[in-house]
């Protein structure tokens, strides 16, 4: 006869709401994990799905996804050009945020280089890669924006050809792809009264020189809508991304680490600033919150477990008075928080498959977690009963006398 | 002879220090055989408890021995069995309230006894029990939906799961009324007589003496036979 059933059968509706009380907590405990696994992924999946073997950026800096990266556009070129080098493409990285039928959208634009990379290294669930140099864009599924919708950005339209999933920045900032050039056009967009501000402002220089008095052809020049200013017409890129074969990575890392304007990080170590830089305080502040609601989860069972123990305490002393072994006694506090922690647990479970893809931040529960979780919580609940077997240990057979 | 079914020499246990000590047992013997019914009388205070704690190796005596079945089991306090063991093979205990598991019911309680007891199909003895003392039909209530009466029938039941030696009863018809309290007295006296159990019991109810095979009295720790009973005692010695 199964005491620990029994008890629980008599009890079953307090049982389950404590049961269902541990699940909400362990829910929390199991979503900040995979809220911060998430993360990482997140991070990570962003290089990743660049298959660049090097990372080059402006002098000094960490790169894009830390701080604000320039590098000039003759990079491209000039990375291209050293021996060993397979493909040197630009990279730019920008977040948005527009007003999408009535919605906020926050995206994160990264440039591909077009021609050579239209997006092959993504991830597509859907759709296809870019296939002209402008007006077509491939975005995260997060964003909301069904294949074949077009999204306006800088006053031109972007048809979505393409859907990637789980393409998210470390902020989880849903991301889009397009070309390098189509970026670059967002970056610069500015209202027409800006523009037109800034030819009256290159008008009136332009009549303060001696030049400009006396070539008053300049003036319908500088006046035309389809003139830009020089120094606007090449922005700079993010970051170069170069690909180098494996015989070849040493020399070719050697000979851009030597040039005064850039540092060059591998793939491996640009994950790693993106890690430690980036997602480092999130994880400590995740790691304490899932510490410190461990130990809650764990104190309010060893609660549930001792005050289940002490309410049957004269049926303790009872049974020890008949002569129940020990074992049998101590079996049943043992089942009781076992069974309290895997009906929490699945309680758990369900609620999270049923709550997280509701999350704004992605909940990633990695095969780690699975089959952490479960046995993270049977040794909190193991642990949480020793006080209650504690107290069985000490009920004295005599007090069943004691009426 | 069979040897008696317990035998107490010479027990004495003493609560407390110096001047404030409390001598419970004083040299107290006793020997009860099987199919014996006896009463333990007294005043509060007066040692019985502790007797019983004594004879249910639930709280053994400083000094002297128990017997049980012609062994010695304890002696001067200290355990030369598993006394556990002992009680849950051999002892039966029903005590003033009921005492019944709360989240067992009233066939589960016997049906658990019998298992600790290590009897096979403890679910049909146990509904043989409850039927013998005429609970069966509240064999799947819960204790606190049964009245005292067949609380105390279904603990009597327990009690004899085991198919025990020795049954040690504290005070069990405290708590009923007269005519129910004679029924629970009677039923004593046919387990003890129909099934061969030495039945001791701790009482104050002075109305329902005759049940007895033999009367003990306790008074400041010491034992001696009380008032005869109207029942000669059929085989048992102070």
């Amino acid at each position: 006869m199964n005491l620990a059933l029994r008890d629980v059968r008599r009890h079953l509706a307090r049982f389950l709401g404590t049961a269902a009380g541990l699940g909400l907590l362990l829910t929390v405990v199991i979503a900040m994990q995979g809220i911060y696994a998430g993360m990482v992924d997140d991070a990570t999946l962003l290089t990743r799905a660049m298959q660049a073997d090097f990372w080059v950026v402006q002098r000094d800096t960490r790169g894009p996804f830390a701080e604000a990266s320039r590098v000039d556009p003759s990079l491209e070129a000039r990375a291209a050009a050293v021996p060993g080098v397979r493909a040197a493409r630009p990279y730019t990285y920008q977040l948005i945020q527009r007003d999408h039928r009535g919605r906020v959208l926050r995206i994160a634009l990264v440039g591909l280089g077009w021609p050579d990379d239209p997006g092959t290294s993504l991830p597509l669930v859907q759709g296809r890669r870019l296939q002209q140099p402008h007006g077509e864009m491939i975005a995260d599924t997060s964003l909301g924006i069904p294949l074949g919708e077009t999204l306006t950005l800088a006053g031109e339209a972007y048809r979505v050809v393409g859907l990637t999933r789980n393409a998210l920045t470390s902020g989880g900032d849903s991301v889009a792809f397009l070309t390098v050039a189509d970026t670059q056009l967002v970056a610069l967009e500015q209202p027409p009264e800006a523009l037109r501000l800034e030819r009256e402002r290159v008008l009136e220089r332009l009549r303060r020189t001696d030049l400009g008095r006396g070539q008053p052809g300049l003036e319908d020049l500088a006046a035309d809508p389809r003139w830009r200013a020089p120094a606007l017409a090449s922005p700079p890129h993010a970051a170069v991304l170069v690909q180098a074969g494996p015989e070849s990575r040493a020399a070719v890392r050697e000979v851009l680490a030597g040039w005064g304007d850039v540092t060059v990080y591998t793939q491996a170590e640009e994950e790693a600033l993106l890690l430690g830089g980036v997602v480092q305080r999130a994880r400590m502040q995740i790691g304490l919150f899932t510490v410190i609601l461990t130990l809650t989860a764990g104190v309010i069972v060893t609660m549930v477990i001792y005050n289940l123990s002490l309410e049957k305490t004269h049926d303790l002393a009872v049974l020890k008075l008949m002569g129940a072994p020990s074992a049998r006694l101590l079996g049943l506090v043992l089942q009781q928080s076992w069974l309290l922690g895997a009906l929490g647990y699945a309680a758990a479970w369900a609620l999270g498959e049923a709550v997280f893809p509701l999350f704004p931040r992605r909940v990633l529960l990695t095969p780690t977690l699975t089959w952490l979780a479960p046995l993270v919580t049977f040794g909190v609940v193991t642990v949480a009963s020793v006080l209650g077997l504690r107290h069985v240990l000490r009920v004295d057979p005599a007090r069943a006398l004691e009426g | 002879m069979d040897a008696p079914a317990v035998e107490a020499r010479r027990l004495t246990k003493t609560y407390g220090h110096g001047s404030g000590a409390v001598r419970a047992l004083d040299d107290v013997s006793l020997s009860l055989a099987r199919g014996t019914v006896a009463a333990l009388l007294g005043p509060s205070g007066s040692g019985k408890s502790t007797l019983v704690k004594a004879l249910g190796f639930v709280s053994p005596a400083e000094h002297g021995e128990v017997r049980f079945g012609g062994r010695v089991v304890v002696r001067d306090g200290v355990a030369l069995a598993d006394l556990a063991a002992l009680r849950r093979r051999h002892l039966g205990f029903v005590f003033q309230k009921a005492n019944l598991t709360t989240f067992l019911d009233a066939r589960e309680n016997v049906e658990l006894a019998c298992e600790l007891s290590g009897k096979r199909d403890g679910r049909r003895r146990a509904r043989e029990l409850l039927a013998y003392l005429e609970v069966s039909h509240r064999e799947r209530s819960y204790p606190e939906t049964l009245s005292g009466g067949e609380q105390q029938r279904v603990a009597i039941a327990r009690a004899l799961a085991n198919e025990p030696s020795l049954v040690l009863a504290d005070e069990p018809t405290a708590a009923l009324d007269g005519a129910r309290s004679r029924v629970v007295m009677e039923l004593f006296r046919r387990v003890a007589h129909e099934r061969g159990a030495a039945v001791l019991i701790v009482t104050h109810d002075h109305r329902a003496l005759d049940v007895f095979d033999v009367l003990y009295e306790m008074e400041d720790g010491q034992l001696r036979p009380a008032t005869s009973p109207p029942h000669p005692p059929s085989r048992s010695s102070p």
